[in-house]
Protein backbone atom coordinates (compact mmCIF):
# COMPACT_ATOMS: atom_id res chain seq x y z
CA UNK A 1 0.00 0.00 0.00
CA UNK A 2 2.88 2.29 0.78
CA UNK A 3 4.24 1.74 -1.98
CA UNK A 4 1.46 2.39 -4.13
CA UNK A 5 1.12 5.70 -2.29
CA UNK A 6 4.64 6.45 -3.22
CA UNK A 7 4.07 5.38 -6.92
CA UNK A 8 1.02 7.55 -7.11
CA UNK A 9 2.14 10.68 -5.78
CA UNK A 10 5.49 10.07 -8.13
CA UNK A 11 3.11 9.94 -11.34
CA UNK A 12 0.83 12.80 -9.84
CA UNK A 13 4.30 14.94 -9.92
CA UNK A 14 5.21 13.74 -13.15
CA UNK A 15 1.90 14.62 -14.77
CA UNK A 16 1.83 18.26 -13.63
CA UNK A 17 5.25 18.47 -15.05
CA UNK A 18 4.18 17.93 -18.38
CA UNK A 19 1.16 19.65 -17.59
CA UNK A 20 3.31 22.36 -17.27
CA UNK A 21 5.36 21.78 -20.71
CA UNK A 22 2.57 21.15 -22.35
CA UNK A 23 0.18 24.42 -21.20
CA UNK A 24 -3.14 21.73 -21.10
CA UNK A 25 -4.27 18.61 -19.76
CA UNK A 26 -0.90 15.91 -20.95
CA UNK A 27 -2.94 13.81 -22.56
CA UNK A 28 -1.24 14.58 -26.12
CA UNK A 29 1.46 11.14 -27.19
CA UNK A 30 1.15 7.74 -26.08
CA UNK A 31 3.98 8.27 -23.09
CA UNK A 32 1.08 10.57 -21.46
CA UNK A 33 -1.62 8.72 -22.24
CA UNK A 34 0.31 5.52 -20.15
CA UNK A 35 1.09 7.65 -17.40
CA UNK A 36 -2.65 9.28 -16.96
CA UNK A 37 -3.87 5.33 -16.99
CA UNK A 38 -1.20 4.60 -14.99
CA UNK A 39 -2.07 7.65 -12.44
CA UNK A 40 -6.10 6.84 -12.76
CA UNK A 41 -5.54 2.70 -12.00
CA UNK A 42 -3.71 4.16 -9.23
CA UNK A 43 -5.86 6.25 -7.99
CA UNK A 44 -8.75 3.96 -8.05
CA UNK A 45 -6.98 1.28 -6.34
CA UNK A 46 -6.28 3.24 -3.48
CA UNK A 47 -9.97 4.54 -3.30
CA UNK A 48 -11.41 1.21 -3.89
CA UNK A 49 -8.30 -0.76 -1.85
CA UNK A 50 -9.10 1.02 1.43
CA UNK A 51 -13.13 1.17 0.83
CA UNK A 52 -13.88 -2.45 0.31
CA UNK A 53 -10.81 -4.22 1.85
CA UNK A 54 -10.01 -6.39 -0.94
CA UNK A 55 -6.82 -7.69 0.13
CA UNK A 56 -4.58 -8.47 -2.97
CA UNK A 57 -5.87 -5.92 -5.42
CA UNK A 58 -2.37 -4.14 -5.32
CA UNK A 59 -0.83 -7.45 -6.14
CA UNK A 60 -2.57 -7.99 -9.03
CA UNK A 61 -2.49 -4.00 -9.98
CA UNK A 62 0.79 -3.29 -9.79
CA UNK A 63 2.45 -5.85 -12.41
CA UNK A 64 -0.67 -3.91 -15.12
CA UNK A 65 0.97 -0.40 -13.15
CA UNK A 66 4.81 -1.07 -13.91
CA UNK A 67 4.27 -2.37 -17.52
CA UNK A 68 2.56 1.01 -18.30
CA UNK A 69 5.25 3.29 -16.59
CA UNK A 70 7.55 1.13 -18.49
CA UNK A 71 6.08 1.56 -21.65
CA UNK A 72 5.58 5.42 -20.75
CA UNK A 73 9.82 4.98 -20.25
CA UNK A 74 10.05 3.49 -23.55
CA UNK A 75 12.87 6.03 -25.82
CA UNK A 76 10.30 8.13 -27.98
CA UNK A 77 6.79 7.14 -26.36
CA UNK A 78 7.39 10.32 -24.29
CA UNK A 79 8.01 13.34 -26.09
CA UNK A 80 11.25 14.57 -25.13
CA UNK A 81 9.99 18.55 -26.32
CA UNK A 82 6.32 18.43 -25.99
CA UNK A 83 4.77 21.09 -27.92
CA UNK A 84 3.41 23.63 -25.32
CA UNK A 85 -0.65 24.54 -26.63
CA UNK A 86 -1.37 28.12 -27.60
CA UNK A 87 -5.12 27.84 -27.71
CA UNK A 88 -7.06 25.28 -25.58
CA UNK A 89 -10.30 23.77 -26.49
CA UNK A 90 -11.64 23.28 -22.99
CA UNK A 91 -14.33 20.87 -23.73
CA UNK A 92 -11.39 18.93 -24.83
CA UNK A 93 -9.44 19.30 -22.02
CA UNK A 94 -12.48 17.68 -19.88
CA UNK A 95 -13.16 15.51 -21.99
CA UNK A 96 -9.63 13.55 -22.29
CA UNK A 97 -8.81 13.54 -18.70
CA UNK A 98 -12.43 12.39 -18.21
CA UNK A 99 -12.41 9.39 -20.84
CA UNK A 100 -8.80 8.47 -19.35
CA UNK A 101 -9.76 8.68 -15.66
CA UNK A 102 -12.84 6.16 -16.53
CA UNK A 103 -9.96 4.05 -18.17
CA UNK A 104 -8.68 3.70 -14.74
CA UNK A 105 -12.00 2.67 -12.93
CA UNK A 106 -12.89 -0.02 -16.19
CA UNK A 107 -9.04 -1.26 -15.39
CA UNK A 108 -9.60 -2.18 -11.65
CA UNK A 109 -12.65 -3.40 -12.97
CA UNK A 110 -10.90 -5.69 -15.10
CA UNK A 111 -8.05 -6.05 -12.57
CA UNK A 112 -10.77 -7.60 -10.22
CA UNK A 113 -12.46 -9.77 -12.68
CA UNK A 114 -8.80 -11.12 -13.47
CA UNK A 115 -8.64 -12.09 -9.78
CA UNK A 116 -12.22 -13.65 -10.10
CA UNK A 117 -11.45 -15.98 -12.89
CA UNK A 118 -8.09 -17.48 -10.38
CA UNK A 119 -10.05 -17.88 -7.75
CA UNK A 120 -13.07 -18.93 -9.87
CA UNK A 121 -10.74 -21.56 -11.36
CA UNK A 122 -9.25 -22.68 -7.71
CA UNK A 123 -13.08 -23.08 -6.75
CA UNK A 124 -14.19 -25.12 -9.73
CA UNK A 125 -11.68 -27.74 -10.15
CA UNK A 126 -11.11 -28.22 -6.02
CA UNK A 127 -7.35 -26.61 -5.45
CA UNK A 128 -8.03 -24.96 -2.04
CA UNK A 129 -4.88 -25.49 -0.37
CA UNK A 130 -2.69 -22.47 -2.26
CA UNK A 131 -1.71 -19.73 -0.28
CA UNK A 132 -3.06 -17.20 -3.25
CA UNK A 133 -6.40 -19.13 -2.34
CA UNK A 134 -6.68 -18.42 0.94
CA UNK A 135 -5.97 -14.94 0.87
CA UNK A 136 -8.12 -13.72 -2.22
CA UNK A 137 -11.44 -12.39 -1.36
CA UNK A 138 -14.51 -14.05 -1.37
CA UNK A 139 -16.45 -14.23 -4.90
CA UNK A 140 -19.23 -11.97 -3.30
CA UNK A 141 -16.95 -9.38 -3.29
CA UNK A 142 -14.97 -10.10 -6.01
CA UNK A 143 -17.75 -9.63 -8.44
CA UNK A 144 -19.15 -6.44 -6.15
CA UNK A 145 -15.91 -4.83 -7.05
CA UNK A 146 -16.25 -5.61 -10.91
CA UNK A 147 -19.77 -4.09 -11.19
CA UNK A 148 -19.27 -1.22 -9.10
CA UNK A 149 -15.42 -0.16 -10.57
CA UNK A 150 -17.21 -0.48 -14.37
CA UNK A 151 -20.85 1.55 -13.06
CA UNK A 152 -17.87 4.25 -11.80
CA UNK A 153 -16.17 3.95 -15.00
CA UNK A 154 -19.29 4.10 -17.21
CA UNK A 155 -20.03 7.33 -15.13
CA UNK A 156 -16.63 8.90 -16.32
CA UNK A 157 -17.10 7.49 -19.75
CA UNK A 158 -20.58 9.13 -20.43
CA UNK A 159 -19.57 12.25 -19.00
CA UNK A 160 -16.17 12.39 -20.85
CA UNK A 161 -18.15 11.50 -23.97
CA UNK A 162 -20.87 14.29 -23.65
CA UNK A 163 -17.70 16.96 -23.52
CA UNK A 164 -16.70 15.34 -26.68
CA UNK A 165 -19.37 16.56 -28.38
CA UNK A 166 -19.15 19.94 -27.56
CA UNK A 167 -15.32 19.77 -28.65
CA UNK A 168 -14.35 22.46 -31.18
CA UNK A 169 -12.32 19.68 -33.52
CA UNK A 170 -14.55 16.45 -35.12
CA UNK A 171 -13.63 13.88 -33.05
CA UNK A 172 -14.13 11.65 -36.09
CA UNK A 173 -13.28 8.15 -35.18
CA UNK A 174 -12.21 8.31 -32.07
CA UNK A 175 -15.36 9.45 -31.11
CA UNK A 176 -17.15 6.85 -32.98
CA UNK A 177 -14.85 4.34 -31.19
CA UNK A 178 -15.86 6.26 -27.66
CA UNK A 179 -19.83 5.95 -28.46
CA UNK A 180 -19.24 1.69 -29.23
CA UNK A 181 -17.46 1.33 -26.48
CA UNK A 182 -19.89 3.41 -24.35
CA UNK A 183 -22.89 1.50 -25.98
CA UNK A 184 -21.36 -1.60 -24.67
CA UNK A 185 -20.42 -1.17 -21.77
CA UNK A 186 -24.16 0.36 -20.85
CA UNK A 187 -25.69 -2.49 -22.53
CA UNK A 188 -23.51 -5.25 -20.10
CA UNK A 189 -24.56 -3.26 -17.26
CA UNK A 190 -27.92 -3.49 -18.05
CA UNK A 191 -27.69 -7.02 -19.23
CA UNK A 192 -26.12 -7.49 -15.57
CA UNK A 193 -28.77 -5.70 -13.72
CA UNK A 194 -31.69 -7.02 -15.56
CA UNK A 195 -31.89 -10.14 -17.53
CA UNK A 196 -28.87 -11.45 -14.88
CA UNK A 197 -25.48 -12.98 -16.34
CA UNK A 198 -22.97 -15.71 -14.47
CA UNK A 199 -19.85 -13.73 -12.89
CA UNK A 200 -17.74 -15.67 -15.01
CA UNK A 201 -19.18 -14.76 -18.19
CA UNK A 202 -19.50 -11.27 -17.30
CA UNK A 203 -15.98 -11.21 -15.70
CA UNK A 204 -14.40 -12.24 -19.48
CA UNK A 205 -16.57 -9.80 -20.84
CA UNK A 206 -15.32 -7.39 -19.05
CA UNK A 207 -11.58 -8.66 -19.55
CA UNK A 208 -12.14 -8.79 -23.36
CA UNK A 209 -14.08 -5.44 -23.76
CA UNK A 210 -11.19 -3.73 -21.25
CA UNK A 211 -8.44 -4.92 -23.82
CA UNK A 212 -10.44 -4.66 -26.85
CA UNK A 213 -10.93 -0.89 -26.59
CA UNK A 214 -7.69 -0.19 -25.28
CA UNK A 215 -5.95 -1.75 -28.21
CA UNK A 216 -8.57 0.09 -30.69
CA UNK A 217 -7.95 3.35 -28.98
CA UNK A 218 -4.00 2.51 -28.77
CA UNK A 219 -4.41 2.24 -32.67
CA UNK A 220 -6.13 5.10 -33.96
CA UNK B 1 10.21 -27.21 45.24
CA UNK B 2 9.02 -29.26 42.08
CA UNK B 3 6.45 -29.84 39.89
CA UNK B 4 4.24 -32.74 39.32
CA UNK B 5 1.80 -33.52 36.39
CA UNK B 6 -0.72 -36.60 36.93
CA UNK B 7 -3.66 -37.35 34.22
CA UNK B 8 -5.57 -38.92 31.65
CA UNK B 9 -6.83 -37.80 28.20
CA UNK B 10 -8.90 -38.94 24.95
CA UNK B 11 -6.07 -40.79 24.17
CA UNK B 12 -5.33 -43.39 27.30
CA UNK B 13 -8.59 -43.44 28.62
CA UNK B 14 -11.95 -44.69 26.94
CA UNK B 15 -14.73 -42.29 27.45
CA UNK B 16 -15.87 -44.32 30.55
CA UNK B 17 -12.97 -43.84 32.41
CA UNK B 18 -12.85 -39.79 31.67
CA UNK B 19 -16.29 -39.34 32.88
CA UNK B 20 -15.38 -40.94 36.08
CA UNK B 21 -12.69 -38.60 37.23
CA UNK B 22 -14.68 -35.37 35.14
CA UNK B 23 -14.51 -32.23 37.28
CA UNK B 24 -17.30 -29.88 36.70
CA UNK B 25 -16.05 -26.14 36.08
CA UNK B 26 -17.49 -24.99 39.33
CA UNK B 27 -15.89 -27.31 41.55
CA UNK B 28 -12.03 -26.85 39.63
CA UNK B 29 -11.16 -24.34 42.24
CA UNK B 30 -12.52 -26.20 45.42
CA UNK B 31 -11.02 -29.79 44.52
CA UNK B 32 -7.08 -27.67 43.72
CA UNK B 33 -7.63 -26.27 46.96
CA UNK B 34 -8.61 -29.75 48.80
CA UNK B 35 -5.41 -31.10 46.77
CA UNK B 36 -3.06 -28.23 48.60
CA UNK B 37 -4.44 -29.92 52.06
CA UNK B 38 -2.67 -33.25 51.33
CA UNK B 39 0.69 -33.74 52.59
CA UNK B 40 3.50 -32.53 50.60
CA UNK B 41 1.16 -30.74 48.15
CA UNK B 42 1.76 -26.88 48.27
CA UNK B 43 -0.01 -25.31 45.19
CA UNK B 44 -2.48 -27.46 42.38
CA UNK B 45 -4.34 -27.29 39.89
CA UNK B 46 -7.01 -29.24 38.12
CA UNK B 47 -7.47 -29.02 34.54
CA UNK B 48 -11.05 -31.16 33.42
CA UNK B 49 -12.57 -30.88 29.58
CA UNK B 50 -14.45 -33.60 28.25
CA UNK B 51 -10.74 -35.09 26.59
CA UNK B 52 -8.68 -34.67 29.40
CA UNK B 53 -8.43 -34.91 33.50
CA UNK B 54 -5.05 -33.36 34.58
CA UNK B 55 -4.04 -32.37 38.01
CA UNK B 56 -0.63 -30.30 38.31
CA UNK B 57 0.97 -29.95 41.70
CA UNK B 58 4.01 -28.38 43.08
CA UNK B 59 5.92 -30.21 45.92
CA UNK B 60 8.71 -29.55 48.17
CA UNK B 61 8.50 -33.36 48.64
CA UNK B 62 7.85 -35.07 45.15
CA UNK B 63 7.68 -38.66 46.77
CA UNK B 64 5.52 -37.41 49.21
CA UNK B 65 3.27 -35.62 46.77
CA UNK B 66 3.00 -38.73 44.87
CA UNK B 67 1.96 -40.70 47.08
CA UNK B 68 -1.31 -39.09 48.27
CA UNK B 69 -1.98 -37.71 44.85
CA UNK B 70 -2.35 -41.16 43.62
CA UNK B 71 -4.01 -42.03 46.77
CA UNK B 72 -6.66 -39.54 46.45
CA UNK B 73 -7.36 -40.53 42.63
CA UNK B 74 -7.82 -43.68 42.97
CA UNK B 75 -4.65 -44.26 41.01
CA UNK B 76 -4.28 -47.97 41.06
CA UNK B 77 -7.72 -48.59 40.21
CA UNK B 78 -7.16 -47.31 36.74
CA UNK B 79 -3.44 -46.87 36.71
CA UNK B 80 -2.62 -47.73 32.94
CA UNK B 81 -4.62 -45.03 31.72
CA UNK B 82 -2.83 -42.60 33.69
CA UNK B 83 0.79 -40.50 32.71
CA UNK B 84 2.80 -38.78 34.78
CA UNK B 85 5.33 -35.81 34.02
CA UNK B 86 7.97 -34.11 36.38
CA UNK B 87 9.73 -31.03 36.23
CA UNK B 88 10.73 -29.91 32.96
CA UNK B 89 8.42 -32.65 31.54
CA UNK B 90 5.78 -31.50 33.66
CA UNK B 91 6.36 -28.03 32.18
CA UNK B 92 6.55 -29.41 28.73
CA UNK B 93 3.29 -30.84 29.03
CA UNK B 94 1.60 -27.75 29.82
CA UNK B 95 2.83 -26.05 27.13
CA UNK B 96 1.70 -28.68 24.32
CA UNK B 97 -1.55 -28.82 26.24
CA UNK B 98 -2.34 -25.00 26.02
CA UNK B 99 -0.92 -24.62 22.80
CA UNK B 100 -3.25 -27.25 21.43
CA UNK B 101 -0.44 -29.56 20.74
CA UNK B 102 -2.12 -32.80 23.15
CA UNK B 103 -6.09 -32.22 21.94
CA UNK B 104 -7.29 -33.89 19.72
CA UNK B 105 -7.82 -31.56 16.75
CA UNK B 106 -4.56 -30.42 16.61
CA UNK B 107 -3.94 -26.74 17.30
CA UNK B 108 -7.70 -26.28 18.30
CA UNK B 109 -8.01 -22.74 20.82
CA UNK B 110 -10.64 -23.61 22.86
CA UNK B 111 -8.53 -25.79 25.47
CA UNK B 112 -6.60 -22.82 25.81
CA UNK B 113 -9.32 -20.99 27.53
CA UNK B 114 -10.10 -24.14 29.24
CA UNK B 115 -6.72 -24.37 31.38
CA UNK B 116 -6.78 -20.30 31.65
CA UNK B 117 -10.33 -21.22 33.32
CA UNK B 118 -8.95 -23.63 35.44
CA UNK B 119 -5.38 -21.65 36.78
CA UNK B 120 -7.97 -19.20 37.42
CA UNK B 121 -10.81 -20.91 39.92
CA UNK B 122 -7.44 -22.27 41.60
CA UNK B 123 -5.69 -19.17 41.87
CA UNK B 124 -9.37 -18.04 43.27
CA UNK B 125 -9.27 -20.60 45.68
CA UNK B 126 -6.17 -19.75 47.01
CA UNK B 127 -4.11 -23.23 45.47
CA UNK B 128 -1.50 -21.65 43.59
CA UNK B 129 1.82 -19.80 44.65
CA UNK B 130 4.77 -18.71 43.02
CA UNK B 131 5.57 -22.06 41.92
CA UNK B 132 2.00 -22.45 39.70
CA UNK B 133 1.34 -18.86 39.41
CA UNK B 134 4.75 -19.08 37.34
CA UNK B 135 4.41 -21.38 35.17
CA UNK B 136 1.17 -21.43 34.47
CA UNK B 137 1.40 -17.81 32.77
CA UNK B 138 4.38 -18.49 31.02
CA UNK B 139 2.12 -21.23 29.50
CA UNK B 140 -0.18 -18.69 28.51
CA UNK B 141 2.09 -16.54 26.63
CA UNK B 142 4.05 -19.75 24.81
CA UNK B 143 0.62 -20.79 23.83
CA UNK B 144 0.09 -17.29 22.62
CA UNK B 145 3.53 -17.20 21.08
CA UNK B 146 2.74 -21.15 19.23
CA UNK B 147 -0.21 -20.32 17.57
CA UNK B 148 1.40 -16.53 16.34
CA UNK B 149 4.54 -17.78 15.03
CA UNK B 150 3.76 -20.96 14.05
CA UNK B 151 0.69 -21.73 11.30
CA UNK B 152 -0.78 -24.45 13.28
CA UNK B 153 -4.43 -23.34 13.36
CA UNK B 154 -4.46 -23.15 9.44
CA UNK B 155 -6.22 -25.17 7.60
CA UNK B 156 -9.68 -27.14 8.88
CA UNK B 157 -9.74 -30.05 10.33
CA UNK B 158 -13.46 -31.09 10.03
CA UNK B 159 -16.16 -31.47 7.14
CA UNK B 160 -18.35 -28.79 8.21
CA UNK B 161 -16.01 -25.81 9.07
CA UNK B 162 -14.17 -26.94 5.67
CA UNK B 163 -18.30 -26.54 4.22
CA UNK B 164 -18.21 -23.14 5.78
CA UNK B 165 -14.84 -21.97 5.27
CA UNK B 166 -15.47 -22.43 1.37
CA UNK B 167 -19.32 -20.71 1.92
CA UNK B 168 -18.00 -17.72 3.55
CA UNK B 169 -15.25 -17.59 0.74
CA UNK B 170 -18.10 -17.60 -1.96
CA UNK B 171 -20.65 -15.35 -0.34
CA UNK B 172 -18.21 -13.56 2.30
CA UNK B 173 -20.92 -13.03 5.03
CA UNK B 174 -23.41 -15.63 5.36
CA UNK B 175 -26.15 -13.52 7.09
CA UNK B 176 -27.11 -12.74 3.88
CA UNK B 177 -27.62 -16.32 2.37
CA UNK B 178 -30.50 -18.73 2.35
CA UNK B 179 -29.71 -22.00 2.66
CA UNK B 180 -31.82 -25.48 1.80
CA UNK B 181 -30.95 -28.60 3.79
CA UNK B 182 -32.04 -32.02 1.88
CA UNK B 183 -32.26 -34.92 3.78
CA UNK B 184 -32.63 -33.97 7.86
CA UNK B 185 -30.34 -36.73 8.80
CA UNK B 186 -27.36 -36.05 11.35
CA UNK B 187 -24.89 -34.87 8.59
CA UNK B 188 -27.28 -32.27 7.49
CA UNK B 189 -28.00 -30.96 11.57
CA UNK B 190 -24.71 -30.92 11.94
CA UNK B 191 -23.47 -28.69 9.20
CA UNK B 192 -26.59 -26.57 8.74
CA UNK B 193 -26.19 -26.14 12.61
CA UNK B 194 -22.64 -24.69 12.19
CA UNK B 195 -24.43 -22.70 9.10
CA UNK B 196 -26.99 -21.38 11.94
CA UNK B 197 -24.11 -20.20 13.99
CA UNK B 198 -22.65 -18.17 11.47
CA UNK B 199 -25.93 -16.08 11.05
CA UNK B 200 -27.47 -17.21 7.78
CA UNK B 201 -30.60 -15.44 6.80
CA UNK B 202 -32.84 -18.22 6.18
CA UNK B 203 -33.12 -22.20 6.16
CA UNK B 204 -35.11 -24.05 4.57
CA UNK B 205 -35.50 -28.27 5.33
CA UNK B 206 -37.18 -30.83 3.01
CA UNK B 207 -37.11 -34.54 3.39
CA UNK B 208 -39.12 -37.44 2.21
CA UNK B 209 -40.52 -37.67 5.67
CA UNK B 210 -42.13 -34.18 6.12
CA UNK B 211 -42.30 -34.57 9.90
CA UNK B 212 -38.55 -35.55 10.00
CA UNK B 213 -38.24 -32.03 8.40
CA UNK B 214 -40.13 -30.51 10.33
CA UNK B 215 -38.35 -31.64 13.52
CA UNK B 216 -34.94 -30.07 11.69
CA UNK B 217 -36.65 -26.95 10.67
CA UNK B 218 -37.93 -26.34 14.53
CA UNK B 219 -34.59 -27.28 16.30
CA UNK B 220 -32.77 -24.82 14.11
CA UNK B 221 -35.09 -22.03 13.21
CA UNK B 222 -36.31 -22.84 9.46
CA UNK B 223 -39.07 -23.91 7.51
CA UNK B 224 -40.20 -27.29 6.13
CA UNK B 225 -40.62 -27.53 3.24
CA UNK B 226 -42.28 -30.36 1.41
CA UNK B 227 -40.42 -32.86 -1.12
CA UNK B 228 -42.61 -32.53 -3.99
CA UNK B 229 -42.00 -28.39 -3.87
CA UNK B 230 -38.19 -27.90 -2.94
CA UNK B 231 -37.39 -26.79 -6.81
CA UNK B 232 -39.52 -24.05 -5.45
CA UNK B 233 -37.57 -22.87 -3.24
CA UNK B 234 -34.51 -23.75 -5.36
CA UNK B 235 -34.48 -20.32 -6.61
CA UNK B 236 -33.83 -18.30 -3.89
CA UNK B 237 -31.91 -20.17 -1.76
CA UNK B 238 -27.84 -19.57 -2.34
CA UNK B 239 -26.28 -22.58 -0.10
CA UNK B 240 -27.85 -26.04 -0.83
CA UNK B 241 -27.10 -29.14 1.90
CA UNK B 242 -28.23 -32.65 0.56
CA UNK B 243 -27.73 -35.85 2.78
CA UNK B 244 -30.37 -38.18 1.97
CA UNK B 245 -30.05 -42.12 1.73
CA UNK B 246 -31.43 -41.88 -1.63
CA UNK B 247 -29.30 -44.52 -3.94
CA UNK B 248 -30.12 -42.07 -7.39
CA UNK B 249 -29.54 -38.82 -8.03
CA UNK B 250 -32.22 -36.37 -5.55
CA UNK B 251 -30.40 -33.17 -7.92
CA UNK B 252 -30.22 -33.43 -11.69
CA UNK B 253 -28.52 -30.84 -14.00
CA UNK B 254 -32.10 -30.47 -15.66
CA UNK B 255 -33.46 -29.10 -12.59
CA UNK B 256 -30.46 -26.46 -11.74
CA UNK B 257 -30.82 -25.79 -15.55
CA UNK B 258 -34.69 -24.90 -15.18
CA UNK B 259 -34.29 -22.19 -12.38
CA UNK B 260 -30.86 -20.47 -13.40
CA UNK B 261 -32.24 -17.53 -15.20
CA UNK B 262 -35.29 -17.01 -12.28
CA UNK B 263 -32.19 -17.05 -10.25
CA UNK B 264 -30.38 -14.49 -12.60
CA UNK B 265 -27.42 -16.95 -12.72
CA UNK B 266 -26.43 -16.12 -9.28
CA UNK B 267 -23.55 -18.54 -7.15
CA UNK B 268 -24.84 -21.51 -5.94
CA UNK B 269 -22.83 -23.61 -3.58
CA UNK B 270 -23.96 -27.15 -3.40
CA UNK B 271 -22.64 -29.62 -0.38
CA UNK B 272 -23.70 -33.19 -1.15
CA UNK B 273 -22.26 -35.16 2.09
CA UNK B 274 -24.50 -38.01 0.71
CA UNK B 275 -23.12 -41.79 -0.02
CA UNK B 276 -23.89 -42.35 -2.89
CA UNK B 277 -23.77 -38.88 -3.74
CA UNK B 278 -27.37 -37.07 -4.22
CA UNK B 279 -25.99 -34.33 -6.53
CA UNK B 280 -25.52 -35.61 -10.45
CA UNK B 281 -21.72 -34.84 -10.83
CA UNK B 282 -22.77 -32.62 -13.99
CA UNK B 283 -24.64 -30.14 -11.83
CA UNK B 284 -21.16 -29.13 -11.15
CA UNK B 285 -20.49 -28.75 -14.62
CA UNK B 286 -22.85 -25.41 -14.66
CA UNK B 287 -20.83 -22.23 -14.47
CA UNK B 288 -22.52 -20.24 -11.11
CA UNK B 289 -22.85 -23.65 -9.20
CA UNK B 290 -19.50 -24.74 -6.89
CA UNK B 291 -20.64 -28.13 -5.98
CA UNK B 292 -18.60 -30.15 -3.42
CA UNK B 293 -18.98 -34.17 -2.58
CA UNK B 294 -17.85 -35.84 0.80
CA UNK B 295 -14.83 -36.90 -0.82
CA UNK B 296 -14.00 -33.43 -1.80
CA UNK B 297 -14.37 -31.65 1.37
CA UNK B 298 -12.32 -35.23 2.71
CA UNK B 299 -9.61 -34.18 0.92
CA UNK B 300 -9.40 -30.61 2.16
CA UNK B 301 -9.75 -32.36 5.56
CA UNK B 302 -6.65 -34.09 5.38
CA UNK B 303 -4.80 -31.31 3.86
CA UNK B 304 -6.11 -29.47 7.01
CA UNK B 305 -4.77 -31.99 9.27
CA UNK B 306 -1.64 -32.76 7.07
CA UNK B 307 -0.77 -28.96 7.36
CA UNK B 308 -0.97 -28.86 10.83
CA UNK B 309 1.39 -31.78 11.60
CA UNK B 310 3.66 -30.09 9.45
CA UNK B 311 4.28 -27.36 11.86
CA UNK B 312 4.57 -29.98 15.55
CA UNK B 313 8.27 -29.53 14.83
CA UNK B 314 8.11 -25.40 14.97
CA UNK B 315 5.69 -25.35 17.56
CA UNK B 316 7.72 -28.10 19.71
CA UNK B 317 11.24 -25.81 19.13
CA UNK B 318 9.22 -22.85 20.24
CA UNK B 319 8.10 -25.06 23.94
CA UNK B 320 11.22 -26.54 24.00
CA UNK B 321 13.33 -23.06 24.24
CA UNK B 322 10.57 -22.03 26.25
CA UNK B 323 10.63 -24.66 28.71
CA UNK B 324 14.50 -24.02 29.60
CA UNK B 325 13.26 -20.52 31.18
CA UNK B 326 10.36 -21.44 33.08
CA UNK B 327 12.68 -23.94 34.53
CA UNK B 328 15.19 -21.43 35.24
CA UNK B 329 12.38 -19.13 36.40
CA UNK B 330 11.16 -22.17 38.97
CA UNK B 331 14.62 -22.80 40.15
CA UNK B 332 15.36 -18.79 40.88
CA UNK B 333 11.71 -18.89 43.44
CA UNK B 334 12.88 -22.60 45.06
CA UNK B 335 16.13 -20.52 45.34
CA UNK B 336 14.77 -17.69 46.88
CA UNK B 337 12.40 -19.21 49.62
CA UNK B 338 14.82 -22.13 50.40
CA UNK B 339 18.17 -20.50 49.97
CA UNK B 340 21.16 -22.56 48.17
CA UNK B 341 20.58 -25.11 50.29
Amino acid sequence: MALMILSFVSQLWALSLRGEQRGSCPLMDTGEYCLFLSWSLTLFYLLVGSTYRVSLLGMFTAPVVTVLLLVTGLPGVLDVNPVHANVLDYWGEVHAPLSVLSYGALALGAVAAVMFLVLNNFLKTGQMSSGLFQNMPPVHTLVGSMVRLTIVGLIFLTIGLVFGFFMSTDGGLHLWVAKVVWIAYLVLMAVWFIRGMTPQRMAMLLLVMFIASLSVFAAL
Amino acid sequence: MDLICIGLNHETAPVEVREKFAVPMEQLGVKSHELTELAGISEAVVISTCNRMEVYVASESVEEAEVSLKDKLDYAADNEHFYEFKSKDAMQHLCKVVSGLDSMVLGETEIFGQVKKAYQFAHGAAATGGILNKIFQKSFGVGKKVRTQTMIQNGQTSVGSVALDLAEKIFSDLKHSKVMVIGAGEMSRITVQSMVLRGVKKVYVTNRSFDKAQALADEVGGEAVRFDDWNKVLTEVDVVISSTGASEPVVTRAQIEAVRSKRKYRPLFIIDIAVPRDIDHEVGEIEEVYLYDLDTLQQQVEQGKAKREEQIAACEKIISKEVDGMAQTATNIKRKKYGNS
